[in-house]
């Protein structure tokens, strides 16, 4: 049993976190430079298996797929940042607004909170790409639309604690506009948290991108692991690697995004994850 | 100890709770067949109204679909025996063969009903409920004598006046291809007797044989569909009665249907398996793996990615089709919207077809399995079928070169979208990688039947779309539609191009009209040469079917609705 | 506490009503049009305009839209034109064979959940407990289907342990206890890899509420006194994690059904996912929209039934606005 009080470096955790989200931006950014080849261009004989001119092999087109996963990074990453940040927009906005002004305005848009978070995500970004049509744009802004409640309520939450310090009455006694407090007290203290919560929508929006790939409903015009994925699909036994490579990455690049969430959410309240993914209120 | 017990209790409990759940589910399941919504009543309804004779009420024990505990009914036929187990795509919804067109209510409904003749699988007609026919000089009647002693699922007899019914109540009405062709031209359906059917047509047509199969013009019970308000969603869509070899037995939605033998069938000896199951498998791969494992014994659309390794496998024989249920002879094409001014000047259309790499389309889109295009008629199609026509061969350099004459040089070459449905996808990436080499950036835009059809048939707002028009079994019922200048505007799959030619409307409507085989041969001739000229489409390659099966099953046919009418179970 | 969930009770109404609007009107102001995919498609224009009065879609949208609510509030939720059946009819039809799998997984997350989130909470710093929030937060990480597929590729393809696809074996049509037991084979693979996916959270969650609850004074107090760890951990800080595990169940609701579906097209299973995809590409709105809806219903319940859980326990609770 004494072996297991071995303490871990208390972020170890973290940074393993911090180095996978690393490489993901990295070969995301540098995708141009990185990638040998462009992903849509046929290169090389189909099915090619993994090799020293092919790293992952080439697909049933015979394009070559590390450059298929490296452009993939990129869309992904794009993806994931997109939902985060427009999630991230209109959650503070909204959440800051209840908190801060309280009353009826509180009232009504906790209500509208409460309507887009029991509407089923996955379900409407499949409604929505099944028929406006599969591109990248309908995806991001469908889940951005209804991935903010958590960051609202929590970026209420913030400000409702906040708002009654001291040194905010203090700056609205001296003549702040409250919408000023708000801006520059308020807002930077309760936001925090929502900043960590949106490393974890980042995830959830590759997940999703995947999912619906995988049915079909990718956008064809981008390179992105859902859709190497789904691709891979019909040629699973005769070409294992047009399966894995991208299932690797996509696991990997949400894991790091996952841990690095987590341990954001560690570090700015000290406290453990319930309050937002056990918690409602 | 406290602790073991605990998590003793929570887990039996969970696990009890799984197994509780699973079991009362599978005994629903397994009583399913008893399902108060599918029983069919065996005794039939009231006699036919129009005064023929009628000796029905004879409901023959064996064939009460009631009597349906999971394994078989006693079967005193000589049938070998045996389940077949066929792979769907995708769950019918219904059983009314005259009311659509669509594969997987043609897939299940073939086996269970017929039509007046039966084609091969180069369109020729074989009898069906029809023993002979005799059409007249000018082909304008066509005279058919029935098979006697033919009967219901229900055991009504089979008369002349269910086929006059179906016709004029169902396929005139509902059936898309049977309605838009022979609507106009159909003059009258007679029945002077109760085993013969003639049709009369106002103008010489010569293509009707190729319109009177299963999937074309199956024959519904007129008893059951009679005084029936709303054809399309009358609840006996649900529970088909059909003179077909098999009878059916139960629907369990999106998972399956289940037929048994017909020890009545009119085609002596026929059937010779006792049950045909279709298993809901949306996608290929794992339908071929079930093949593979032995949990199905056929599919349609073998993957074309697997066709060379199964073609050495022992256990599973492939076989090529050019039809199957709903439709065949097919040839996917590429429009141009005519209407659009970047494909006025016939030079760049023919820019695009000798940069497109059919090749590379028959080998990476369809893994071999087809041919590469040539024209509008499908190769298989040997009466109207020519080669003698201009070549539009893979030539990147002429490409490049037809641009820069039609005024399209350099930083002016052309963005265009190309609109298709997402089974096309492949087609789209070839075809976009093959057209930027010559400078032409194309925006690929899958979008599914709901969505693509408004607006390419509606709208008209693409620059190029593929489409796989498929030929069907005459030219006059699956080419003419592409071409005849009254044919374009909101019909899905009519005149993409928006293509208008006084002298191919001209052609076809000749060609139609004469049943003279040497004539229309020449007429289809001229046609083919003169819109490979054109080019209001671009033709890109012939598919086939191929499908995969148990090679323990002898007999099948695949390219017919009747797929397992003369299936056999070899090895006992 | 009646009043409270009085209040609460009502509150979903209006919730409920909200989504069927907001469901109702994504789908209808969608692009593209129905009528094809219900009518047939080499139809004529009078065809169909025929057909689209039959269907009632020639009526302004707010009409329709009244006509929905109207027929919702009877409990009518649409006529399915592709099945050619009412919709609830249909979807009551394709629930059992999902909650087939999604119940099971559940059970099977929570079991293990729990016990792993005891484990590194009572280890709560060391490598086990690192490994164990890796471990589980990676299963968390890839796609359900994905998962799905290597374990489909690996124990029914190559080692043949598992069939391949489908609820029970259709040849041999077993029945009673050996049906039972077919269809048990049959779920293995889904549900393990649903399970699989479902757990980090659950784990998390009850490695948080426990590592909590054994740093409470108390506690401390206890295991100084000479009581057992394990005492400590069972007796007290399990019962600490029983509403939070209930609560992320709640919030991961709509999350897991969206992974049976995708697990269901993987192995051909024949649930609410399937059905669902059908109705999109076909244009099904009646069954779109009912099941969108009924999903969120889902999810309304489950958080009413935790929030009134909470208030149950906790007093504090009633009293917040």
């Amino acid at each position: 049993m004494s072996r297991d009080r071995r303490r871990l470096p208390r972020d170890l955790v973290t940074r393993v976190g911090i180095a996978l989200s690393a490489v993901f931006v990295v070969v995301a950014a540098g995708a141009d430079v990185i990638a040998p080849h462009d992903p849509f261009a046929f290169v090389a004989e189909p099915f090619e298996a993994p090799s020293g001119a092919h790293l992952f092999g080439t697909d049933d087109l015979g394009r070559d797929i590390f450059s298929g996963v490296v452009h993939g990074a990129r869309t992904s990453l794009v993806v994931g940042l997109g939902v985060a940040i427009a999630s991230l927009l209109i959650g503070v906005t909204i959440g800051a607004t209840a908190g801060f002004f309280g009353g009826w305005v509180d009232d009504l848009l906790m209500r509208f909170t409460e309507l887009v978070q029991v509407l089923p995500r996955f379900f409407l970004a499949l409604t929505v790409v099944a028929l406006w049509g599969p591109n990248l744009a309908n995806l991001v802004a469908v889940l951005a639309l209804t991935s903010w409640e958590l960051t609202a309520r929590v970026t209420r939450a913030g400000v409702l604690s906040v708002r009654e310090r001291d040194y905010v009455r203090a700056a609205t006694a001296l003549g702040v506009s409250r919408l000023a407090a708000l801006r520059r007290h308020v807002v930077p203290n309760a936001a925090a948290p929502a900043i960590a919560l949106a490393t974890l929508q980042v995830g959830s929006a590759i997940l999703v991108e995947a999912g619906l790939s995988f049915l079909g409903l990718g956008d064809p015009d981008a390179i992105s692991w859902g859709y190497l994925l789904d691709n891979a699909q019909a040629f699973v036994r005769r070409a294992w690697w047009m399966a894995v490579f991208p299932g690797v990455a996509i696991a990997l690049a949400v894991l790091g995004v996952n841990l690095l969430g987590d341990g954001f959410v560690e570090r700015t309240d000290g406290r453990s994850a319930t309050q937002f993914t056990g918690g409602r209120r | 100890m406290r602790r073991t017990t605990r998590l003793a209790r929570l887990t039996s409990l969970f696990l009890a709770a799984a197994m509780i759940a699973s079991a009362c589910a599978s005994d629903d399941d397994a009583a399913d067949p008893g399902n108060p919504q599918e029983i069919t009543d065996p005794t039939p309804a009231n006699g036919s109204a129009d005064g023929e004779a009628t000796d029905d009420g004879e409901a023959e024990p064996d064939q009460d679909p009631e009597s349906d505990e999971a394994p078989e009914p006693e079967q005193e036929s000589e049938s070998s025996g045996g389940t077949l187990v066929i792979a769907l795509a995708d769950d019918p919804g219904h059983f009314n063969p005259g009311i659509t067109t669509g594969f997987n209510v043609h897939a299940v409904t073939g086996s269970i009903f017929n039509g007046l003749v039966e084609l091969d699988d180069n369109a020729n007609p074989l009898p069906d409920l029809a023993t002979s026919w005799e059409v007249n000089a000018d082909s304008t009647v066509y005279a058919f004598t029935l098979a006697e002693d033919v009967r219901w699922h229900d055991g009504t007899r089979f008369t002349s006046g269910d086929v006059k019914f179906t016709f004029e109540n169902v396929l005139l009405q509902f059936h898309s291809r049977t309605k838009s062709g022979l609507e106009n031209i159909l003059e009258s359906i007679t029945t002077p007797d109760d085993a013969t059917v003639v049709f009369t047509f106002s103008q010489p047509y010569a293509a009707l044989l190729q319109r009177l199969n299963s999937t074309e013009a199956p024959i519904l019970p007129r008893h059951i569909y009679e005084g029936v308000d709303d054809v399309q969603t009358a609840p006996q869509n649900l529970t088909p009665v059909g003179t077909g070899p098999f009878v059916f037995e139960s629907y369990d939605v999106d998972d399956q249907v289940t037929l048994v033998g017909n020890d009545d069938y009119f085609k002596d000896g026929l059937p010779l398996l006792d049950r045909v199951v279709f298993r809901i498998i949306p996608d290929a791969n794992t339908q071929l793996l079930a093949l593979e494992e032995g949990e199905v014994d056929y599919m349609w659309r073998v993957p074309g990615a697997e066709v060379e390794r199964l073609s050495t496998s022992d256990a599973i024989t492939l076989y090529q089709a050019n039809s199957g249920p709903g439709g065949g002879f097919c040839v996917p094409s590429l429009s141009f919207n005519l209407d659009r001014e970047v494909f006025a000047d016939v030079r760049v259309r023919q820019a695009i077809a000798h940069a497109i790499d059919q090749q590379q389309l028959l080998d990476q889109a369809i893994f071999g399995q087809g041919r590469i295009a040539t024209g509008p008629i499908s190769s298989q199609m040997a009466f109207a079928y020519t080669d003698d026509v201009t070549r539009y061969p893979r030539d990147l350099d002429l490409a490049n070169e037809l641009l820069d004459e039609a005024g399209l040089a350099g930083d002016s070459r052309p963005t265009l979208t190309l609109l298709l449905f997402p089974n096309f996808v492949k087609y789209g990436e070839i075809i976009r990688e093959n057209l930027a080499e010559a400078g032409i950036d194309v925006d690929l835009q899958p979008l599914e039947r709901s969505a693509f059809l408004p607006r390419v048939f509606g709208e008209r707002d693409f620059d190029m779309n593929v489409i796989s028009y498929c030929n069907n079994t005459d030219p006059s019922i699956g080419v003419s539609r592409m071409y005849v200048s009254d044919n374009i505007g909101d019909i899905p799959f009519s005149n993409a191009a928006g293509y208008v030619n006084a002298d191919i409307d001209d052609l076809f409507n000749q060609a139609a009209s004469t049943a003279d085989v040497a004539q229309r041969s020449e007429l289809y001739r001229q046609i083919q040469q003169l819109l490979v000229d054109e080019l209001p489409y671009w033709w890109l390659l012939e598919t086939q079917f191929v499908i995969g099966a148990s090679s323990l099953v002898e007999g099948l046919q695949p390219h017919s609705g009747h797929v397992a009418e003369t299936a056999q179970f070899v090895d006992g | 506490m009646t009043r409270y969930a009085f209040r609460r009770i009502l509150q979903a109404v209006p919730l409920i009503l909200g989504a069927s609007v907001a469901t109702w009107i994504l789908i209808h102001v969608a692009p593209g049009d129905p009528i094809v995919a219900l009518a047939g498609e080499d139809g004529n224009a009078e065809y169909y305009k025929r057909m689209r009065e039959r269907f009632g879609l020639d009526e302004p949208l707010h009409e329709q839209l009244w006509i929905y609510l109207g027929d919702l509030a009877q409990g009518d939720l649409g006529f399915s034109f592709r099945q050619n059946r009412p919709a609830t009819d249909v979807i009551l039809g394709q629930i059992p064979a999902t909650l087939l799998l999604v119940i099971p997984a559940l059970a099977l997350a929570v079991v293990i959940g729990v016990v792993l989130g005891a484990v590194a909470a009572s280890h709560r710093g060391s490598m086990t407990d690192g490994l164990l929030r890796a471990v589980t937060l990676l299963g968390h990480s890839m796609p359900v289907f994905w998962l799905a597929q290597l374990l489909l590729l690996l124990f029914a393809v190559r080692f043949d342990w598992f069939p391949v696809q489908g609820r029970y074996d259709i040849r041999a049509n077993h029945s009673g206890l050996r049906g039972v037991l077919d269809q048990a084979h049959h779920m293995v693979l889904p549900v393990t890899a649903l399970a699989a996916v479902y757990l980090p959270p659950i784990m998390r969650v009850t490695r948080a509420a426990m590592a909590e609850a054994l740093e409470a004074p108390y506690i401390v107090a206890a295991r100084a006194r000479g009581q057992s760890r394990r005492r400590a951990l069972f007796r007290h800080a399990l019962p600490n994690a029983t509403l939070p595990v209930v609560t992320v169940i709640g919030s991961q609701l709509g999350f897991m059904i969206a992974g049976a579906v995708l697990v269901e097209t993987v192995f051909a299973w024949p649930g609410m996912g399937r059905l669902l995809l059908g109705a999109m590409l076909n244009r099904d709105y009646a069954l779109i929209t009912a099941t969108l809806l009924l999903v969120a219903i889902a999810v309304i319940l489950v958080n009413l039934v935790t929030d009134l859980l909470y208030a149950a326990l906790d007093p504090r609770v009633r009293h917040e606005p």
